[in-house]
C-alpha cells in the first residue's frame, strides 16, 4: 500500500531528528514512569480525553446544525451561541490537558509517529477554524434570523469544522496503527 | 453458546474484518466518532436535567434538540460495534470489561426508559423552572453521565485487555 510506504518513510525521517532523544528523555520523567507502571492510568486518561472531545464535538455539532438551520431553529442564534461557545473552549482545554498527559505517557510511540504529527496539524487547523467560526457566529448572531446575508461562509465553516474534528478523532485512533 | 461465538468469528464477515489490515481500525474510528457524538448529545440533555447548562431553554426543547442526533449516532455505534464484535467474538465474550460495558449499556438504557416512562410524565410542571426540577430527573441525568463515562472507560480498557483472558 502506497500510503503505508509513505508513512514508513516519514517514520524513518522522524528517527533522524532530535525527537528521538527528546522522547527518550521524557520516558525517564517520574510522571511517565508512574503512568506506565499503573495499569489503569492510561485508559483513565484516554477516557477523559474522549469525554473532553465528546463535550467539544457535541457542542460544535449542535451549534453547527443551528447555523445550518437544521436544529433548534426556535432558539435565537444569540442564545444558541451562548449555550455552546463556553463548552467548546472548555472542551478544547480539557482535550489539550489530557492530551499532554497521554503524550507524556507514551513519548516515543507518539513523537516518533507520523500520524501523531498529522493529528497535531489537523488539531491546529481545527482550533484556528473554531476561533474564526465562533467569532463570525458571534458577530452575526443578533441579526442572524432577521437579515440572512453573508452567511454562506459561516455555513461552510460549520461543515468544515465537523469534518475537521472527525479527522482529528481518526488521527487519534490511527496513532496506534502507524507502521513503525 | 461458545460455538455461536466461534461460528460468528469464523463467518465470512468476521474473517474479512479480522484479516484486513485497515478494516478493523477504520470501523473502530467510526465507532469512536459515533460514541463521541452519542455522549456529547446525551450530556447536553443530562446537564439540562441537572440544571447546570441550557438553563434558559425548556427541557422539552433540549430533548427535541438532542434526541435525533442521539439516536442516529447510537445506531451508528451499534452497527460498528457489532462489526468489531463479530471479528473477535470469542475474545470479547471472555473479556470481563466487555461484559461490564454491555451491562452498563443496559443500565443506561433502563435509566432512560424509566425516566421517560415515569419522570417525563410530569415535565410540564418543571419544563421551564430550574428550581422545580424533581430529584428523580436530576438523578436520571447524573446516572446517565456516570454510566456513559464508565462505558467509554470500559471501551478503552478492552483495548488493553483483549486477548489476555481465555
Amino acid at each position: 500500500m502506497a500510503i503505508g510506504e509513505l508513512l514508513f518513510e516519514m517514520t524513518e525521517w522522524l528517527r533522524t531528528t532530535p525527537l528521538v532523544e527528546f522522547s527518550l528523555w521524557v520516558s525517564d520523567w517520574p510522571l511517565c514512569i508512574w503512568l506506565q507502571s499503573h495499569f489503569f492510568a492510561i485508559p483513565i486518561f484516554q477516557a477523559i480525553h474522549i469525554l473532553a472531545i465528546a463535550i467539544l464535538f457535541g457542542s460544535t455539532l449542535l451549534l453547527g446544525l443551528r447555523v445550518l438551520g437544521l436544529n433548534a431553529t426556535d432558539q435565537s442564534m444569540v442564545d444558541n451561541y451562548r449555550r455552546y461557545q463556553p463548552w467548546i473552549w472548555g472542551g478544547v482545554l480539557a482535550l489539550v490537558a489530557s492530551g499532554i498527559v497521554l503524550l507524556i505517557s507514551e513519548p516515543v510511540r507518539n513523537m516518533v509517529n507520523p500520524i501523531f504529527w498529522m493529528k497535531m496539524g489537523a488539531l491546529i487547523v481545527a482550533i484556528t477554524v473554531s476561533l474564526w467560526f465562533l467569532g463570525a457566529v458571534r458577530a452575526q448572531a443578533a441579526s442572524w434570523d432577521v437579515s440572512p446575508g453573508g452567511q454562506a461562509s459561516v455555513r461552510t465553516g460549520a461543515v468544515a469544522l465537523i469534518v475537521l474534528w472527525c479527522v482529528v478523532m481518526a488521527g487519534g485512533r490511527w496513532i496506534a496503527y502507524a507502521p513503525v | 453458546m461458545n460455538s455461536l461465538w466461534t461460528s460468528l468469528e469464523g463467518s465470512t464477515l468476521g474473517t474479512t474484518i479480522a484479516s484486513s489490515e485497515w478494516l478493523f481500525p477504520t470501523i473502530e474510528t467510526l465507532h469512536v466518532i459515533a460514541i463521541v457524538s452519542v455522549v456529547g448529545a446525551i450530556a447536553v440533555m443530562d446537564l439540562r436535567l441537572l440544571g447546570i447548562a441550557s438553563r434558559n431553554r425548556l427541557v422539552t426543547a433540549i430533548s427535541r434538540d438532542t434526541l435525533p442526533l442521539t439516536w442516529i449516532a447510537f445506531a451508528c455505534a451499534v452497527v460498528t460495534g457489532l462489526l468489531l464484535f463479530v471479528s473477535k467474538a470469542t475474545s470479547y465474550m471472555v473479556n470481563p470489561y466487555f461484559l461490564v460495558k454491555m451491562g452498563l449499556l443496559l443500565l443506561a438504557g433502563l435509566n432512560m426508559a424509566a425516566f421517560h416512562m415515569f419522570t417525563w410524565k410530569g415535565v410540564a410542571r418543571w419544563d421551564g423552572t430550574i428550581a422545580a426540577i424533581p430529584p428523580a430527573a436530576k438523578l436520571a441525568g447524573l446516572a446517565s453521565l456516570v454510566f456513559w463515562s464508565l462505558i467509554v472507560l470500559c471501551g478503552r480498557i478492552i483495548g488493553f485487555t483483549l486477548g489476555i483472558y481465555h
